[in-house]
């Protein structure tokens, strides 16, 4: 009945492939780029892998990776091989209703399960919360952990619970083909109950368990986005950690990690399939020639070869845990802070330095703006010591009462802060806060991308560069742009006036005068020349700068925003003081000057910024361009034309809400 | 003896409730309640502003499904019929690229898609935008594919093609070799095998393959954030907006779940019935 595929099939089939490997070979080409480009070819290099290796983030999160993946499989196999069995001893009308619910986590969308899950392990910490307190109260011999956070344990129950229906599935089917008196003649016989399990039930239905572990483990190692909803900010999937570089620059580094992880899963797939096509020749040859070379084949089946590749995966994949266990383990122990601070916003020495000086760990995440970062605070799935939000997210939080008073005598260096930072609108009795840097917004563009210098808010809303504008990914920054052009005061609480601005915005939207909203993309996009304009922050633009000179900014004519960004330590905090150290320490002169000339950001601390020209000539033996200066840190005059961001009443910020999600339609 | 066998669930059962039937209740509740906490269903109220975005991700994912069955179903087909040990090494093949998370792959297209991306760089490189513009008489200097909802779709196939093609394969290499030679002894032509022996015997794979590409489909937001720029919403992107992003509102992010919930559930329990009524069909 085989009719074979003609050529034209075979060629379509090898189409396919090559579709799906095309971007895997891309990936794996680039990783060994020299230059920090996936699109433009440098000449060969192995620096990304040596850089891989000595980045703590991504090799933290390889690990998380790995066990979560390992443990979860292994739970969900066992969990799941009873369950099933389970199921196959009930009654049908019992097991038909266990088995829909069972499969539940495997129909749903992952985006359901994840946000389901983040509810109610939240809802259960409030409870836990509440019960811990009570029960701590009433007696003191046992003390129950008041605060709980979502973590490695939530994204490891979060994974079998997801897993455990793929075990089912696979299990189930060879239960069902299992002859049903095997198991009552295994007793008959003198079994027992469990001998009859382990020597009757187990080998017939192994297959299942191994296919079934198997899926576990592609569905555990494939998933972004339940981690994402149950991990908390503790820890981090690799998944989780490229999704949140995707958002700012990419290094190759995840290139890098790319390779080595299909290198791996190809070297075993390599190994184990040529140990099952050994197996099936000695099948086939056990079956052309049934006695004589039966015991041959016997001796040929028992030799210890065919047990070699199995252990030597196993061997493997408990080296590569084990080693990236103590990489990432090394620490384990120590005293913590918990970060949240934006993207590309410190240089990381510092985080290295703060370590050794003080022995205290830094667990250093980021958020996309103020907005995800107020989310992810409320949503409880951001657990942080130190936040560094904007001017006017800060008066919000105060005004929940989500910050908690700092303890300035721990904070010496807030001495250093130039008085024109303290008692800024936001916190005017200057309880919360230690300021982190300030800047101004403005147009950044590419004058070989455009007829002539840009100078009005205009060029964000008219055709002109329709394709080529980049707007801000958050409602406050977008809505300013509009606000400015518009003429009205960008803090204002009129309907119509937002509503008008917010119809501005639209309208460019839908006349495709944008080309992406972005965040820290607007990195890559300005740099690489795939976007002409972009509405994004002055320091930025001075790292941009450095990698593209065609670059320009401006402050447009209409006025601008000014923000400063603060440290401030959320209510409650566990590590309150490590928060307050850290905050010391980056509110520090050294730290301040090494910030800025990494970050391009100003800085607060008033010797900071007057030395940092002397210090920028020490570093490269040039002076520092009084322009690029002039952009870092604006005169009064400047920002005397700039507005600061003042917090809104609830109901506008409803409406922000609301118009800011009809925008995104 | 069975009986007894039912005690093993039990534990499983308890972790059935906990960690999937109240947290979907918990869904359910929030869908239903206001920011201070009462009963109220106005975060329904506003399902009608996010129409778009619920037609939107229904027919890019519809467009998505269709494209990888177009594919998936040939490569099925064809790879059963090549040899056992073609078939597995194809087998792992397709597999393999899911053991690199799908995120890794998709952040591979942005390269390729970009304006001045990989693949623009090739069609420079053999001319064909200069071909295209004197063609067209434009003045283009690279095609705009990055950003557009053509790129998400592509996105949605390259991820969930495997999952097409896995339960596809999986039930055509076990169909009754002796069903296919009995109608061909009967006189049908390969095309009315294929048409009125594999096919319906395939359906239950081509339904699975559906459900499995449909659904992460209709739900992405990191495909539709990557390749897609986040200027065409998709519901994904709605609901994660609404818990940890730009514009927290828990309530209306449960309510708009609840909503897709019950829309693709709807939609499987259609098609599987669809799906029964043609294998009795067959069976007649």
């Amino acid at each position: 009945m085989k009719r074979n595929n003609t050529v034209m099939d075979r060629v379509f089939v090898a189409l396919v492939f090559v579709f799906l490997y095309a971007p895997i070979f891309l990936l794996i080409i680039f990783s060994f780029n020299a230059g920090n480009s996936n699109t433009v070819w440098r000449g060969f290099s192995l620096d990304w892998y040596r850089e891989l290796f000595s980045d703590r983030v991504i090799m933290r999160s390889v690990y998380t990776t790995l066990l979560v993946s390992i443990l979860a499989t292994v739970i969900a196999t066992f969990a799941g091989t009873f369950a099933a069995i389970g199921f196959y001893g009930m009654r049908r009308r019992k097991r038909n209703v266990l088995t829909t619910v069972n499969n539940i986590p495997m129909m749903n969308a992952d985006i359901v399960t994840g946000v389901a899950m983040c509810l109610f392990f939240v809802a259960f910490f409030h409870g836990w919360g509440a019960f811990a307190k009570w029960f701590n109260g009433i007696q003191a011999l046992v003390s129950l952990p008041e605060r709980l956070t979502m973590g490695f344990g939530t994204l490891l129950i979060a994974h079998i619970t997801f897993n455990i229906p793929y075990v089912i599935l696979s299990v189930s089917p060879k239960l069902r083909q299992m002859d049903k008196n095997l198991v009552d003649a295994a007793m008959d016989l003198g079994c027992t109950w469990m001998q009859a399990f382990w020597k009757v039930i187990l080998p017939e239905i192994k297959p299942g368990i191994v296919s079934g572990a198997l899926t576990a483990f592609t569905m555990s190692i494939d998933d972004f986005i339940i981690s994402y909803f149950t991990a908390g900010s503790s820890s981090s999937t690799l998944a989780m950690t490229i999704y949140g570089m995707t958002k700012k620059r990419v290094t190759p580094e995840i290139n890098a990690i790319s390779t080595i992880l299909f290198c791996t899963v190809l070297l075993l797939l390599v190994i184990t399939n040529i140990r099952e096509a050994r197996q099936e020749q000695l099948e086939l040859r056990r079956r052309k020639l049934p006695t004589a070379t039966a015991a041959e084949a016997a001796q040929y089946a028992s030799r210890p070869t065919s047990r070699l590749p199995k252990l030597l995966a196993a061997g493997g994949a408990a080296a590569l845990v084990l080693c990236v266990t103590v990489m990432a383990g090394r620490n384990a122990g120590k005293p913590v802070v918990n970060i949240c601070s934006w993207g590309e916003y410190i240089d990381e020495s510092l985080i290295d330095q703060f370590e050794q000086k003080t022995g205290i760990m830094v667990n250093y995440q980021t958020a996309e703006s103020n907005e995800a970062l107020y989310s992810l605070l409320k949503s409880g799935a951001g657990d942080y010591d130190v936040v560094v939000p904007s001017d006017y997210m800060i008066s919000q939080l105060i005004e929940e009462d989500m910050l908690e008073e700092l303890n300035y005598d721990n904070i010496p260096n807030f001495g250093l802060i130039s008085d024109r930072f303290k008692n800024l609108p936001y916190d005017p009795d200057n309880k919360y806060t230690v300021p982190y840097t300030w800047g101004t917004v403005g147009i950044i563009y590419n004058t070989a991308m455009v007829e002539e210098p840009i100078t009005s808010w205009e060029v964000m809303f008219s055709d002109e560069y329709a394709g080529s504008v980049l707007m801000f990914r958050n409602s406050r920054d977008a809505m300013a742009c509009a606000l400015f052009y518009l003429g009205y005061d960008v803090n204002t609480t009129d309907v119509g006036q937002l509503r008008e601005a917010f119809e501005l915005l639209r309208d460019a939207k839908e006349r495709g005068v944008y080309q992406s909203f972005v965040m820290d993309e607007i990195y890559g996009k300005l740099e690489g020349g795939n976007a002409a304009i972009g509405a994004y922050y002055a320091g930025d633009y001075l790292s941009m700068v450095e990698n593209n000179p065609d670059l320009a900014f401006v402050i447009p004519k209409e006025g601008s925003n000014w923000f400063v960004d603060a440290m401030c330590v959320l209510k409650d905090a566990p590590h309150k003081e490590e928060a307050e150290a850290w905050i010391n320490f980056i509110a520090s002169t050294d730290a301040n000057l090494a910030n800025m000339d990494y970050i391009w950001y100003a800085s607060p601390n008033e010797e900071a910024l007057e030395s940092y020209p002397d210090y920028y000539e020490e570093c490269y033996g040039e002076e520092l361009d009084p322009e690029v200066f002039e952009i870092m840190a604006p005169s009064q005059e400047i920002l005397d034309r700039c507005q600061l961001y003042l917090s809104l009443p609830a109901e506008i910020r409803t409406l922000y809400n609301d118009l800011w999600t009809e925008l995104g339609i | 003896m069975k009986n007894k066998l039912s005690r093993f669930a039990i534990p499983y059962v308890i972790w059935m409730a906990l960690f999937v039937v109240a947290p979907i209740i918990l869904v359910v509740i929030y869908a239903f309640s206001s920011a201070a906490g009462g009963f109220t269903l106005e975060n329904f109220g506003r399902m009608g502003t996010y129409a778009v975005v619920f037609g939107r991700s229904f027919k890019l994912a519809i467009i998505a499904t269709l494209i990888c069955l177009a594919i998936g179903y040939p490569v099925s087909y064809m790879m059963s019929k090549e040899g056992p040990r073609f078939q597995r090494i194809a087998m792992v093949l397709i597999m393999l690229p899911m053991w690199m998370n799908f995120l890794l792959r998709t952040y591979s297209w942005m390269s390729i898609l970009e304006n001045n991306g990989l693949l623009n760089q090739l069609f420079q490189k053999i001319g064909l935008i200069s071909l295209y513009n004197s063609v067209f008489g434009t003045n283009i200097e690279y095609f705009h594919m990055i950003n557009t909802s053509g790129a998400v779709v592509l996105g949605m196939v390259y991820n969930y093609l495997p999952f097409m093609i896995l339960p596809i394969y999986s039930v055509i290499v076990k169909l009754d070799r002796s069903l296919i030679e009995a109608a061909r002894d009967l006189g049908a032509n390969s095309v009315n095998v294929f048409r009125r022996v594999i096919l319906p015997l395939s359906l239950p794979g081509v339904l699975s393959g559906i459900t499995m590409v449909f659904v992460p489909s209709v739900s992405t937001f990191a495909i539709s954030k990557m390749l897609g720029g986040g200027t065409e919403m998709l519901l994904g992107d709605l609901i994660e907006q609404q818990f940890l992003g730009g514009a927290y509102n828990p309530q209306v992010g449960a309510a708009i779940s609840l909503v897709m919930m019950v829309i693709v559930v709807i939609c499987m329990v259609v098609m599987n019935r669809f799906g029964e009524g043609e294998e009795q069909a067959v069976m007649l």
